[in-house]
């Protein structure tokens, strides 16, 4: 099977000199497509610095990303950004939404990026917000949701625009441990349902215990894999 | 339309600051409104005073008469002619003249004059001449009793040739014809100030200049009227098709016959630009700080936007977008108050403390200005400099990296 992201030699350093942080050190993993994997390790140890260069947020000083074998480390500016955009759903720790619009308008912005016609748009967007169980909270703003309703609007805005893969950067962080829970596994009922590829990450045991495959980082280095099968 | 519903509930985000913006924008449109009014208003009515009074809208005369006027240049004053041109497109009064220098003589003393030849009645229809009359009264027709024919004397004349009413004037200069001319005549009153235009002139009626100056159903010009010195180069086009015939003879308008007046006038809008400058330059300010603030506060929110797919052209339409919008609706709010009181200003006006002169043109009461002109300049320099001012925050929110952004959350 054709992976989804392979990532080569992947450097990424901060710093220089006697402050040189290498945030990534050659690390070479694989994705393939239905994973729902999780990237674990101590605070510090790279996590957050991997999934942005897995989604082209950043840009590497060593070796390349490839998603389906496309090099995304080579693009630049709007190439990227629209790459992004139709390739990548993101879900960050926290201010994930545009507070000024509802759960629903969260959902069709993105899909107004990829030029989808707004009946269109409507349609999935409500379908997926019933299917992460915000029905009936679609015109609410993120304000008037709670953090774990505000993390679904989130994984639905990552869903709707239809990406090959969604990288979360400890979704759950934030959220108590109950609403993690329930968040994971949802997030884990997509990507049974859907087929959706997943990867975030997490340093929390609890919520490891619900991925399929875990990569384990420690000073920018992948020093475990481990698959499950559950 | 998501865009814009983004761009508008920004906006509506910190309601503090987004008043403060508007009341800046607003304070400038409606300062810039009622000056613009005010300083226009009194413009059009010194250049429709003086057009009126003095030069008419457009002037016929011999070709070369306006760039050196001598007295051997000339236009036919006949009834055929005034008839015909009457009938041109667009005219409405004319009025021939008669304008040459002499020197005036009292009883002992003399003082060089400008002598006008004015048709008694055309004149009184068209400038001011005979409201500006003093003292004494208004030129008459024909000669009196005596056989003299009555004179207008600007007030230094009287002053410097200690003439009054009653008095004899007598007049020395050349005819056409290169013959002396020399005349006595009736003074019958004193137009304006000694500080007027009209200081050192001497009207006469029409037939009396023609024979003192040897121009027999001559003049040097003749001056036309429209409805409005805005028409004036309508006006002296469709005079010039009908002169067409006729190469000796061209129409041009008053800023070709008055070219220092117009020039001044010209000079002083454009001083006036100065205070609009200031005004504009408070209200980028206002603008500027705000914009800016706005979107640092949001550099987070921008990289999540960016991170998700968002062009940085998007990001840069949304700021923009956003400052157009709290420009246009400050203008529409400063609408709303501005035409009241220019309404007002332009009906009824306001007296000045001190006569002031504009270009010769003495005025005591000014008017503003009611056209669309008065409420749109405003509004196209507020939102246009609101516009270029946002360019900068917007570039900046346009640039914003990612990674950084939310690192910084
Ligand atoms: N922009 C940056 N500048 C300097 N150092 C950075 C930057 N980003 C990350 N780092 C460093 O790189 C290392 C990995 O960081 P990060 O990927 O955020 O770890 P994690 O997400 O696992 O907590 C840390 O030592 C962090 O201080
Ligand atoms: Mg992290």
């Amino acid at each position: 099977m054709k992976p989804v992201i392979e990532t080569r030699e992947l450097c990424r350093f901060y710093g220089a000199g006697d402050t040189l942080v290498k945030a990534l050190d050659d690390v070479n993993i694989r994705i393939d497509p239905g994973e729902f994997t999780a990237i674990v390790g101590p605070s510090g140890s790279g996590k957050s610095t991997l999934l942005q260069q897995i989604g082209g947020l950043d840009i590497p000083n060593h070796g390349k990303v490839l998603l389906k074998d496309k090099p995304i480390s080579e693009m630049s500016g709007k190439e990227l950004s629209d790459f992004r955009r139709d390739h990548i759903g993101f879900i960050f720790q926290a201010y994930n939404l545009i507070p000024v619009l509802s759960a629903a308008e969260n959902c069709e912005y993105i899909m107004l990026l990829q030029g989808i016609p707004a009946a269109e748009r409507r349609e999935r967007v409500l379908s997926m917000l019933a299917q992460v169980g915000l029905e009936g909270r679609e015109d609410r703003l993120p304000g008037q949701l709670s953090g774990g309703q505000q993390q679904r609007v989130a994984v639905a805005r990552a869903m709707v625009s239809q990406p090959d893969i969604i990288l979360a950067d400890e979704p759950t962080a934030n959220l108590d441990s109950q609403t993690g829970m329930e968040l994971l596994d949802m997030m884990h009922d997509l990507n049974r349902n859907e087929g959706m590829t997943f990867v975030f990450s997490t340093h929390d045991p609890k919520i490891m215990e619900r991925a399929s495959r875990l990569i384990y980082v420690e000073d920018g280095k992948v020093i475990r894999e481990e698959t499950r099968n559950g | 339309m998501l865009m814009l519903k983004l761009a508008f509930r920004n906006i509506l985000r910190n309601k503090r600051r987004t008043i403060l913006t508007m009341l800046s924008m607003f304070g400038g449109y409606v300062l810039l409104t009622l000056s613009i009014s005010v300083q226009n208003g009194s413009y059009v009515q010194v250049i429709d005073f003086f057009t009126r009074d003095s030069t008419g809208h457009a002037q016929i005369s011999e070709v070369g008469y306006q760039d050196k006027p001598t007295l051997y240049k000339s236009v036919p004053e006949t009834t055929d002619f005034y008839q015909q041109l009457m009938q041109v497109d667009g005219v409405q009064r004319a009025t021939p003249r008669i304008v040459s220098s002499a020197l005036a003589y009292g009883e002992t003393k003399s003082f060089p004059v400008q002598v006008i030849g004015v048709d008694v009645e055309k004149e009184a229809r068209m400038s001011f001449l005979e409201e500006k009359v003093k003292t004494g009264q208004y030129l008459e027709v024909g000669p009196d009793s005596d056989g003299y024919y009555s004179a207008l004397i600007g007030a230094a004349v009287a002053r410097q040739l200690s003439l009054e009413m009653g008095d004899e004037l007598i007049l020395i200069s050349q005819g056409a014809d290169g013959s002396m001319a020399n005349d006595l005549y009736r003074v019958v009153g004193v137009v304006g100030s000694t500080e007027g235009a009209e200081a050192r002139n001497v009207y006469l009626p029409l037939a009396a200049a023609q024979s003192f100056f040897v121009m027999p159903e001559q003049a040097h010009y003749w001056a036309v009227l429209t409805s409005d010195y805005e028409r004036s180069d309508q006006l002296s086009q469709r005079l010039n098709s009908w002169l067409d015939g006729d190469s000796e003879l061209e129409a041009v308008t008053w800023k070709v016959v008055s070219k220092e007046f117009y020039e001044t006038m010209k000079a002083d809008v454009e001083g006036g630009y100065v205070a609009y400058y200031i005004i504009i330059f408070l209200v980028c300010i206002g603008v500027l700080n705000t914009v800016l603030m706005s979107v640092l506060e949001r550099t987070g929110e921008f990289g999540v936007l960016k991170a998700i797919g968002t062009s940085p052209g998007r990001v840069f339409t949304l700021i923009v977008t956003e400052t157009l919008m709290l420009a246009v609706l400050s203008c529409l709010a400063g609408l709303i108050v501005a035409m009241p009181i220019n309404y007002y200003l332009a009906a009824v006006g306001f007296v000045l403390p001190e006569p002031m002169e504009v270009s010769g043109v003495i005025m005591s009461h000014m008017k503003g200005l009611w056209d669309v002109k008065t409420f749109m300049e405003p509004a196209l320099i507020v939102i246009g400099s609101a516009a270029l001012i946002s360019l900068f925050p917007a570039r900046r929110a346009a640039k914003i990296v990612p990674v950084d952004a939310m690192r910084s959350l």
